[in-house]
């Protein structure tokens, strides 16, 4: 109970992204490992497509749609984001050509921290917080003094959830800055 | 910090990012550098792109004149020095410059100039390695002229499928030129028959004193000038067809006979 939230919450979700990194790396060295690199080139096209059937959890949430349990759609658009960030990071590499997708990649990482947050974070924090104040209570103390031993943890948690509203807006700069990098491909390409 | 506040903002800043995509297309969406040749073009995409179609050749050709690669520069300038890489463009089956071409950088990762296809050759030059590859100048390919496909496919130049000691093994009494053996650089077949110590009329002497009829296709049994393992083969030759024929020395007589009246004539 008095771990701290940083290492109870935090910590959990820096692995989570620290894997979807570490799996881009591996992804990306295999491919170049067996000369496979023109692969990372068509891949943008499946994590699009991922990325975009994540969105039927935003539907739903949204009452766009009301099929599906939430419950299920949620685990769907966090493990289709997951994998698609994964594709597109691949698709993107480390060659820094052009502006326009580059900010288009950083909208899309923002955007997965920001649902990852989401993830591991709030909810969890939320309990957690809950958990420590009733503990608290329990052992006597006073109203003051549990805000004071909470104050690092409520901070947290504050900030955790204005970071959580970021989430929307940068889906909708991913969004536009994706459909302009896909745009310009489309009317560029050598399609002949 | 309102939700609405953020939403504008990034709204803001994507019109003006969208914005600067459009007039600054160079720096927001190109695909790299452009080659250094083409480097006055890099404001100006649709000098070789046409809209949802792409790099026409018809856009290349329109400075490039095919004609005139490697002879002329664009700009009309005879070229001193013909590059032999350039001058099969004229060759072509036809104008796919973008098949092998491409100016972006990182593009070029994907459309690599090595992944030239020999089969846009129109077929006769196709099949002249030499009008367009240099020999390497080694001993051994100081001593060949044509004919390349023998040992080398076109896809690459190694690895080479010819091992000579499969055939024969080189010694010390056979340090000659290829074109002893190999007929007008024909490497796909050879002749012993080439040098005056393996005269017809003298070999047929030889293996017919043996009792050798079957004596045309020399490294058979010739492997090297080791005559004791010519020997050996032969006789191991002779063992299978004799079992598997059930005693062949009369047929390979009569087999032959035609041969040796021939050969003569060769002779003569």
């Amino acid at each position: 109970m008095e771990r701290s939230l940083i290492r109870k919450e935090v910590l959990p979700f820096l692995v989570m992204f620290g894997s979807l990194i570490l799996a881009t790396v591996i992804t990306d060295a295999l491919l170049h490992q067996f000369e496979l690199v023109w692969i990372g080139r068509w891949l943008g096209i499946p994590g699009t497509i991922l990325i975009l059937a994540s969105f039927l959890y935003s539907m739903r949430k949204r009452k766009v749609i009301s099929l599906g349990k939430p419950k299920t759609l949620l685990t769907l658009h966090e493990t289709l984001t997951w994998i698609g960030a994964l594709l597109i990071l691949v698709h993107a590499g480390i060659h820094i050509y052009t502006i326009l997708p580059w900010l288009a990649l950083v909208a899309m990482l923002v955007n997965v921290i920001s649902g990852m947050t989401g993830k591991y974070l709030l909810d969890r924090s939320r309990r957690f917080l809950a958990e420590k104040r009733g503990a608290y209570s329990k052992q006597g103390l006073s109203d003051e003094a549990i805000e004071k031993k909470l104050f690092w943890d409520a901070t947290t948690f504050d900030l955790m959830k204005k970071w959580r509203a970021v989430h929307l807006p940068i889906t909708m700069a991913f969004a536009v800055l994706g459909i302009a990098h896909i745009f310009s491909i489309f009317f560029f390409w050598q399609w002949k | 910090m309102k939700n609405k506040t953020i939403t504008y903002i990034v709204l803001l800043n994507l019109t003006v990012l969208v914005l600067l995509a459009i007039f600054i297309p160079h720096l927001m969406i190109s695909p790299g550098k452009l080659i250094d040749a083409h480097i006055d073009l890099t404001t100006d995409c649709f000098a070789c792109h046409t809209p949802f179609i792409g790099s026409t050749s018809e856009n290349c050709t329109e400075c490039h004149k095919v004609p005139e690669i490697g002879i002329k520069t664009t700009e009309g300038l005879a070229i001193d020095k013909e590059d032999k890489n350039v001058a099969f463009h004229q060759k072509l089956t036809e104008e796919d410059c973008v098949a092998c071409h491409s100016d972006h950088k990182g593009v070029q990762a994907f459309r690599p100039i090595g992944q030239f296809s020999h089969q846009l050759l129109e077929p006769d030059v196709e099949k002249q390695c030499d009008s367009c590859h240099l020999n390497p100048g080694d001993s051994l390919h100081q001593k060949i002229k044509g004919n390349c496909s023998s040992c080398h496919t076109q896809e690459n130049w190694t690895p080479a499928t010819f091992d000579h000691d499969k055939y024969f093994r080189f010694d010390r009494d056979h340090t000659t030129e290829c074109i002893t053996c190999h007929i007008s650089n024909d490497y796909s077949n050879y002749t012993c028959y080439g040098c005056h110590e393996h005269s017809r009329s003298k070999i047929r002497e030889e293996h017919v004193e043996e009792g050798i009829y079957d004596y045309e296709t020399c490294v058979e049994c010739h492997r090297s000038g080791d005559e004791d393992e010519a020997e050996s083969i032969w006789r191991t030759k002779r063992m299978k067809e004799g079992k598997s024929k059930g005693g062949t020395r009369g047929l390979y007589r009569r087999e032959h006979d035609d041969d040796d009246d021939h050969g003569e004539h060769d002779d003569d």
